[in-house]
């Protein structure tokens, strides 16, 4: 009997819990729209931009939500989303082909007034239609250490691998790589693409299977390269981006290749020397590569309101004092809006706008041109292979255009 | 004699004993200490942390600990975990004994069937079935008003679903060997009903693997991060694991955080399990003496 | 004592209802989705491709060997998670005194999952054993074992089986729980030793709780992701890519929807037979009160 009473209770508790916890969520959408949400998958300004959200709803009144995510699942989870009509009224887009595969569901954009501010070539266009603004700019290269490294010395690929194998002499890291997708071989190998003539129609070539990444002289010093860091010193595969930073900000390692994101990982050690970024030299190349990470998106699902309240609160953001003051000095960006500056600069990101400024800049291309998803499951399993066998110059290079070729017709 | 005999049994037992659990703890302390690190490293920098991993921390610094708390809103977000493990914990004891015992004690062809399909679906891996499911759970929404997306009674109802498969397993599997059916044959005779005899019979020398079901089922709820990640979008509704997301940054992951907000997370449910575990033991024990 | 068909449906009809909803509707959607090829988005074209998708399963090379991967991943750490899972459930239930903290402490590893895991015992099967080779001199042995495809292999089974035995041990005390004292204490009457207990009296009574670790063993190790990710995110060069990863960067980052829906089909049918098999067998063993 006694049993039998609880269990009733129970169960009404639950029946009556459940209950509640249903009705107190409201479904969206249908009412008037007075709340926009914000999903982006960088997740070291999370916590500025939920303190810039409550100061955008103290002066316009709209309440704007910002989701957290694990930045691995961040696309995964979106698309999902966007399955069921559950999609946030502004998001991120990282890669060329996920927009591609997303343009559905990107808004045009191209009355927002902000826009007259932002270069053309940093907007994001498809069919004729603005779909995206420029978060920042990012650029990578050789980051290395003023007191180590001596740039002329690193400006020639003979001079860089002849500084790997002296440093690696004296157990020091001339070049330190890390074992993530992108560290250890995607962005540095954006290099020998980017200093093409024509970076487009060379990949167009390339996986046309016109082209043999073993007769470009670009590609056959990056290939020395890598072979160098092989040889030389520890392998790249055995260190995570933490340990890489650490290595460099402790004097293990004399440069990384790195990009102007990486400052804030220094942030708790004591670092007593300068800094500085540089080209990877191949062919001679002394250019930092500089491209638009990732782009503003409204979601062309959402209500007509909800979207004109996400173009309200891009503009705010890119146009307005405030907005521009967050996105500088709190959130680290580079200015992309023409007349915005920023004087609280990282060392490394100062010298990534001195280097803008010159037009010192080569384009990425790893974003745009290569095959959707090369980097995680064609490049890094090669770039694995490669730093764990003797594999040869040839071997790679051979191993390298197939991939692509493969990937680009697969 | 005889006494004398006796102690030196005893005293050899009781050295036996004393090695065992030596044994015991030092085999348990080197299995844990993995763990040793997630607790060292809440309390160090990224600098300390790259120093020395498995040192321990110059100072022992809560700082993380209160970043954790503050920045995933804690209270919040656990008491929408607690409403959330709870529930469904519950929910899924209540109805997969009654199921798997009515499973059991009906040979059919069909409640073979539906045993085996239960299970069967276990091997799904969840990553296939989540855009369908969203898509569906979309439709329920918005045709018949049941608001499954974004809440926590949605959450509720699709943990259902998806414990049902192995809760049953485990009901099944100990009614089958260690419920007699003689029991209930008796209790039929004397004119007891349906329900009560599930429910004063049968549900009461279920104990220790209703406490293992419950134990097994709160642990995956409680840590489970994709299924509430998808369905829980407004952030009033989230949970702890899917909170604790944002200090893990594609590349630049705030370890000290995330493992202080680990800590957090997990010492609830090693509390609970500590307290609940002790009632597999008792729950035998009385059901021995009924039995 | 046959159960009268509406109190079947009555104690059945509730949970098969939730159960029907959340996992078999979108399971049928994902076999029908399998015929198409689609990246996923309802936007985005969907085109008829019949069978083509599985028949491409049984030509993708990759796939298939990280099946075969997967089938030897599983076939070890099924033997070794249960046999451990099995020790430790004898030590914790025994009479001595440590043994509610041995429980605790021999379940904790299951509580911890995701990159933690990853950063944990990358640190130990990375730094640790470099550290470990250079103290010992065996460096043949202890180096970085992630680097190495063999050694990342018997990575993620040390690393499968530590999370997984405490989690098969709870299953087995309430296995081991429910073997009556009396007939124990029948068995020490008739001079059966420690060992003829265990393997006449306790193990075919444990048949019931064998059948259940064996089978969630099993499916957990098929579709072992969590773990792959973490720590090896199948590298080096592939050399430890599951089939749960494979599927899941068809359908995530290559955005082949269908086919990563085909694959996982086969996936679950293969791995369907023979569980099946196994819970047969296994079923067969039991005794029956």
């Amino acid at each position: 009997m006694k049993i039998k009473k609880v269990l009733c209770m129970v169960l009404c508790a639950m029946l009556a819990l459940s209950l509640v916890a249903c009705g107190g969520t409201p479904s969206g959408g249908d009412e008037e729209a007075n709340k926009i949400v914000i999903f982006q998958q960088k997740t070291e300004i999370y916590d500025q931009l939920v303190e810039l959200a409550k100061v955008y709803q103290e002066e316009t009144g709209v309440e704007v939500e910002v989701w957290p995510i694990a930045g691995d699942d961040y696309y995964q989870n979106l698309k999902t989303y966007m399955t069921s009509e559950s999609g946030p009224t502004v998001f991120t887009l990282n890669s060329a082909s996920e927009m591609e595969e997303m343009k559905g569901y990107l808004a045009d954009i191209g009355d927002v007034e902000v826009l007259g501010k932002i270069q053309d070539s940093l907007l994001k266009v498809m069919d004729g239609k603005t779909v995206g603004i420029p978060m920042t700019a990012e650029g990578f290269g050789i980051v290395y250490n003023k007191d180590m490294v001596d740039p002329a010395a690193i400006s020639t690929m003979d001079g860089l691998i002849s500084f790997i194998e002296t440093s690696g002499a004296n157990g020091i890291n001339g070049l330190g790589l890390s074992q993530e997708d992108y560290f250890l071989m995607g962005q540095i190998l954006n290099f020998p693409f980017a200093v093409q003539d024509d970076p487009v129609g060379f990949c167009r070539k390339l996986y046309n299977g016109e082209v043999n990444l073993a007769d470009v002289a670009e590609f056959q010093d990056f290939a020395k390269l890598m072979v160098a860091i092989r040889e030389n010193q520890v392998n790249p595969v055995e260190v995570t981006y933490d340990g890489n930073c650490g290595d460099f900000a402790t004097g293990k390692s004399a440069a990384i290749h790195q990009g102007n994101w990486c400052y804030s990982m220094f942030s708790s050690y004591e670092i007593d020397f300068d800094m500085d970024l540089a080209g990877v030299p191949v062919g001679g190349n002394t250019a930092i590569s500089v491209g638009i990470p990732s782009y503003w998106f409204v979601n062309g699902d959402a209500s007509e309101a909800e979207q004109q309240l996400g173009k309200d609160f891009l503009n705010w953001l890119y146009g307005s004092e405030t907005g521009a003051d967050y996105l500088m000095n709190k959130f680290g960006f580079l200015p992309v809006v023409d007349g915005m500056t920023s004087e609280k600069l990282d060392p490394i990101s100062a010298s990534l706008a001195d280097a803008i400024a010159e037009g010192n800049v080569i384009d990425w291309t790893f974003n745009t041109e290569w095959p959707v998803s090369f980097i995680t499951t064609n490049l890094q399993p090669l770039a694995e292979e490669f730093f764990t066998t003797d594999m040869s110059e040839a071997d790679f290079l051979a191993k390298l255009t197939e991939a692509f070729v493969t990937a680009a017709n697969g | 004699m005889s006494t004398k005999t006796l102690t030196l049994a005893g005293g050899k037992r009781k050295a036996g004993r004393i090695v065992g659990n030596v044994v015991l703890l030092l085999f348990c302390l080197i299995y844990l200490s993995p763990v040793y690190i997630i607790w060292v490293n809440s309390f160090k920098s990224r600098a300390e942390m790259y120093m020395n991993v498995l040192a321990l921390p110059e100072t022992f610094t809560w700082e993380y600990y209160m970043g954790a708390i503050t920045r995933m809103d804690f209270v919040g977000v656990f008491t929408n975990s607690l409403i959330v493990t709870v529930c469904s914990a519950l929910l899924l004891v209540v109805l997969c004994s009654m199921t798997a015992w009515a499973l059991v004690r009906t040979k059919t062809r069909l409640s073979r069937f539906l045993y085996r399909f239960l299970i069967l679906t276990m091997l799904i891996p969840f990553q296939t079935v989540m855009m369908p499911l969203m898509q569906e759970m979309n439709l329920l929404t918005k045709v018949l008003g049941i608001p499954m997306k974004n809440s926590l009674g949605g959450l509720i109802f699709m943990y259902i679903g998806f414990g049902a498969g192995m809760s049953v397993f485990l009901f099944h599997g100990f009614i089958k060997s260690s419920v007699p059916a003689s029991l209930e044959e008796a209790a039929i005779i004397d004119g007891c009903g349906t329900w009560q005899l599930y429910w004063r019979i049968v549900f009461p020398m279920l104990k220790p693997i209703t406490v293992t079901v419950i134990i097994l089922n709160v642990i995956w709820i409680w840590n489970d991060y994709l299924l509430p990640s998808l369905t829980l979008t407004s952030n009033a509704n989230k949970t702890i694991p899917v909170m604790t997301s944002m200090f893990f940054g594609t590349y630049s992951i705030e370890w000290n955080t995330a493992m202080a907000a680990l800590v957090l997370t997990i010492l609830p449910v090693i509390i609970f399990y500590f307290c609940a575990q002790k009632y597999i033991i008792k729950g035998v024990m009385a059901g021995a003496v009924k039995g | 004592m046959p159960l009268r068909k509406t109190w079947f449906a009555l104690f059945t009809i509730p949970l098969l209802f939730a159960f029907a909803i959340v996992v078999i509707v979108p399971f049928l959607c994902g076999i029908y989705y399998s015929f198409f090829s689609w990246d996923g988005l309802p936007k985005n074209p969907m085109i008829f491709v019949g069978f083509e998708n599985y028949a491409d399963v049984f030509r993708d090379t990759q796939f298939l060997s990280s099946l075969l991967r997967t089938t030897l991943f599983t076939l070890l750490t099924v033997v070794i998670v249960n046999v451990l899972a099995m020790a430790f459930a004898m030590a914790v239930t025994s009479r001595l005194k440590l043994r509610n903290v041995g429980r605790v402490m021999l379940f904790m590893p299951y509580l911890i999952g995701g990159l933690l895991l990853g950063y944990i015992w990358q640190f130990i099967l990375g730094d640790c054993m470099t550290m470990l080779g250079e103290i010992t001199g065996r460096e043949d042995l202890f180096f970085y074992w992630l680097s190495d495809r063999e050694f990342a292999f018997i990575g993620l089974i040390v690393v499968a089986t530590w999370q997984m035995a405490g989690y098969m041990m709870v299953i087995y005390i309430a296995g081991m729980q429910s073997i009556s004292d009396d007939i124990l204490e029948a068995a020490k009457m008739d001079g059966a030793g420690y060992w003829q207990t265990f393997f006449r009296v306790r193990l075919p009574l444990l048949m019931p709780s064998i059948t259940i670790c064996l089978f969630l063993t099993l499916s957990n190790c098929f579709k072992i992701y969590d773990v792959n990710i973490a720590l090896t995110r199948g590298g080096p060069a592939n050399a430890t890519e599951m089939v749960s990863m494979n599927i899941f960067n068809e359908i995530f980052s290559k955005s082949n929807y269908g086919y990563g829906q085909a694959k996982a089909i086969v996936f679950f049918f293969i791995v369907g037979i023979i569980t099946m098999l196994q819970v047969r067998a296994t079923a067969k063993r039991e005794v029956e009160v």
